[in-house]
């Protein structure tokens, strides 16, 4: 049986067939390899749940120094983040985090990180109820449109996705350069350090194995080795001839092995081993605490008008009235426009500049404590898939509130807590 | 390449001469490397990244104790299994290294094509380790003792060892010190930080966790002793996989 299914394989080993599996091939790799895949516009920051988002971490103050940049320009993304204190028992809390970019690859690249004043380029660690400011500078390395956000990236909980910006990069990525200096003194260009050399290196050693392989694929091939194998004449197919051969193969390739590894250790006589480890105790922001205390005291989302209401009771305990002027959520911003007389530079589809009203709007004097309902209304947060809160399996939504005084002065406050979806237009709280 | 009819082959009356039952052979058996190679070169490259995965993507998981132990364990599993099908059955001294190239060539592709031309990640981020003299020394072994069991053993030790000494040609240039805003790093590290990976933050890297404190910085010839130890058991087992797989008896066809 076997001998037969050999013969009509050789049969149809005609020049045709061989044609055709050469344009199969051409075909395939074509298929493979040659259309080119349309970028990313967005990171899947709309897919993570309400829940998740509202309740992590909070970003606040978030800048993008410039939105157009040459190839080689550099810009700086800076912010605030506020990690709640109501974290999700669902995810991890941030002992192990990193701060991260979220781009469709690497059309910018990090040049440093802070938070806080420590640089970071490694892992830190995160207290929950605090604030930390961080600032990321990047360099412009490909042309186009991106959409660029701050994300941080928690251990065993993902990544937490921030605001994001287009940013657009003008010229050439074959112009890019990201010069380093060693410790050693030298500068090199990061961005082709060692490539040449790689390619050598390994195509190199790929040009041996593919000559081992046809130094035995042609001498007897492969049929003729099995009908021989199968006729009991395998030790006829390696020889003393075919051992030397193997063994002088093996020399000259142990004593290749041998002089490159001296010559790289010639070369690069320091070297270190790859540095890592967690950075603990950076501190957080060091402001004053703030003079509004803010209770939760129940709160409603009604699906079909997406409005969430809450009620809460807020104590002034500042020296000046307050008036509530903003709430954010999961890098959205909802403006109150009796307190945001003009309009923030901030990304469009993220900031609802009259997506909030008070049910009392008067200020709130210094010492007084007043029970407002806060109404949090724009498309916005449909869109942006906050109202899946109302199918979280946990449905508590969270945030900032900003209250500011007629000197100009904001004091923030956490907020959150359950809500009761409302399924029907007109319900109220 | 050279043929012949000396084993009795099945010529007979289907091909009017010797030449034709010749091309023949030679044109199946260039069909068969093709195919092979493809089918190898496949299936090694969805194991080796299953299996090696982040450590052979990037240049800043590249650490002397978890990649020089997790690599070559999981390259060996093909290895011997490639050897088990071309020794037993071909007697062919090419069996690991066939397989090596063959991932070698996918990862390539893959890291130009995809890392490199889509997503744009440099080069010296993202190339594959290098494996072929591995291949060399597992196939000569073999091949010299023709047995299997000094192959595993003799091969399997020498083939954990084999690793890092090869590797570090390209990988030294990458481990020269620099720093950025008072922190020190490799430049390996550098590059890890520099090109953004949105879903590879840092601290998924394992680099040198464990507890081989106690050989202070000689922690390379530890871990590949202990590669080497590992590989032999994998070349057992992934030996007899090969041979229970190097067979036509699931596609052969059956008269009913």
């Amino acid at each position: 049986m076997k001998s037969l299914n050999l013969q009509s394989m050789a049969k149809c080993a005609t020049a045709r067939v061989v044609r055709l599996w050469i344009l199969g091939l051409a075909v395939a790799g074509a298929l493979t390899t040659l259309p080119a895949a349309t970028p990313a516009a967005a990171h899947g920051e709309r897919s993570q749940q309400a829940f998740l988002r509202m309740r992590t971490l909070n970003w606040y103050d978030v800048k993008w120094s410039k939105t157009e940049l040459n190839v080689n320009d550099e810009m700086e993304l800076t912010g605030k983040v506020h990690v709640f204190s109501g974290w999700p028992q669902a995810v991890a809390r941030p002992g192990e985090s990193f701060l991260n970019v979220g781009e469709p690859g690497p059309v910018l690249i990090r040049k440093s990180a802070f938070v806080g004043e420590v640089p970071v380029p490694r892992t830190f660690s995160m207290d929950v109820g605090e604030d930390y400011e961080y600032k990321i500078v990047l360099k412009a390395r490909r042309q186009g449109r991106y959409h660029v956000h701050v994300q941080i990236n928690v251990k065993d909980g993902g990544p937490i996705v921030g605001p994001g910006q287009w940013i657009t990069i003008k010229g050439d990525m074959k112009d890019f350069t990201n010069p380093v200096t060693l410790l050693e003194g030298s500068t090199i260009d990061l961005e082709t350090y060692g490539i040449t050399w790689t390619y050598i290196y390994h195509f190199f050693w790929m040009a041996a194995a593919t000559a081992w392989i046809l130094y035995w694929f042609m001498t007897k091939g492969i049929i003729v080795r099995y009908w021989q194998v199968k006729a009991g004449k395998g030790r006829e197919l390696i020889g003393q001839d075919e051992k030397r051969i193997g063994a002088i193969t093996l020399a000259a390739v142990l004593l290749a092995v041998l002089v490159f590894y001296a010559a790289a250790n010639r070369e690069f006589p320091r070297t270190l081993p790859m540095q890592a480890g967690l950075l603990t105790g950076i501190s957080p922001i060091n402001e004053p605490r703030s003079t509004v205390a803010v209770q939760f005291k129940g709160g409603s989302y009604t699906v079909p008008g997406r409005e969430l209401r809450i009620r809460a009771k807020v104590t002034n305990n500042g020296k000046e009235p307050v008036r509530l002027g903003e709430f954010t959520a999961a890098g959205l911003r909802f403006l109150n426009p009796e307190v945001f007389t003009t309009r923030p530079d901030f990304p469009d589809y993220l900031l609802a500049d009259r997506g909030l009203s008070v049910s009392d709007s008067n200020p709130i004097a210094p010492g007084e404590t007043r029970d407002l309902e806060v109404i949090i209304q724009d498309a916005r947060f449909d869109i942006e898939r906050l109202s899946d809160l109302a199918y979280d399996t946990d449905s508590q939504f969270g945030g900032l509130l900003f209250f500011f005084t007629p000197s100009g002065e904001r004091q923030r406050a956490e907020i959150g807590g359950p809500v009761i979806p409302k399924f029907q237009a007109g319900a109220t709280l | 390449m050279s043929a012949s009819t000396e084993t009795g082959s099945p010529a007979g009356k289907t091909w009017k001469s010797k030449e034709e039952f010749l091309g023949c052979v030679i044109l199946t058996d260039w069909i068969l490397l093709v195919i092979l190679f493809a089918v190898l070169l496949g299936s090694f490259h969805i194991h080796y990244m299953l299996l090696a995965g982040d450590w052979d993507f990037w240049i800043d998981f590249k650490d002397r104790r978890m990649w020089p132990t997790v690599t070559p364990i999981v390259a060996m599993c093909f290895a011997a299994a490639a050897q088990s099908f071309f020794w037993t059955r071909f007697r062919l001294p090419i069996g690991a290294t066939t397989v090596v190239l063959a991932l070698l060539i996918g990862e390539w592709i893959n890291r130009y094509d995809n890392f490199w031309g889509w997503t744009f990640f440099p080069i010296n981020l993202v190339f594959p380790s290098a494996l072929v003299p591995m291949g060399f020394w597992l196939d000569i072994v073999l091949m010299i003792s023709g047995s299997w069991l000094v192959t595993a053993l003799l091969g399997g030790l020498g083939w954990g060892l084999l690793f890092y000494p090869i590797n570090w040609p390209v990988l030294a240039q990458y481990h020269q010190a620099t720093e950025i805003d008072g922190v020190l790093l490799t430049l390996a590290d550098l590059i890890g930080f520099n090109y953004v990976r949105t879903g590879t933050p840092e601290y998924i890297r394992m680099v040198e966790r464990g507890t081989l404190r106690t050989f202070g910085k000689d922690v390379v010839p530890v871990a590949a002793f202990f590669s080497g130890f590992i590989s032999m058991l994998v070349y057992f087992l992934w030996w007899n996989m090969g041979k229970w797989f190097s067979t036509t008896k699931y596609i052969e066809i059956e008269e009913v």
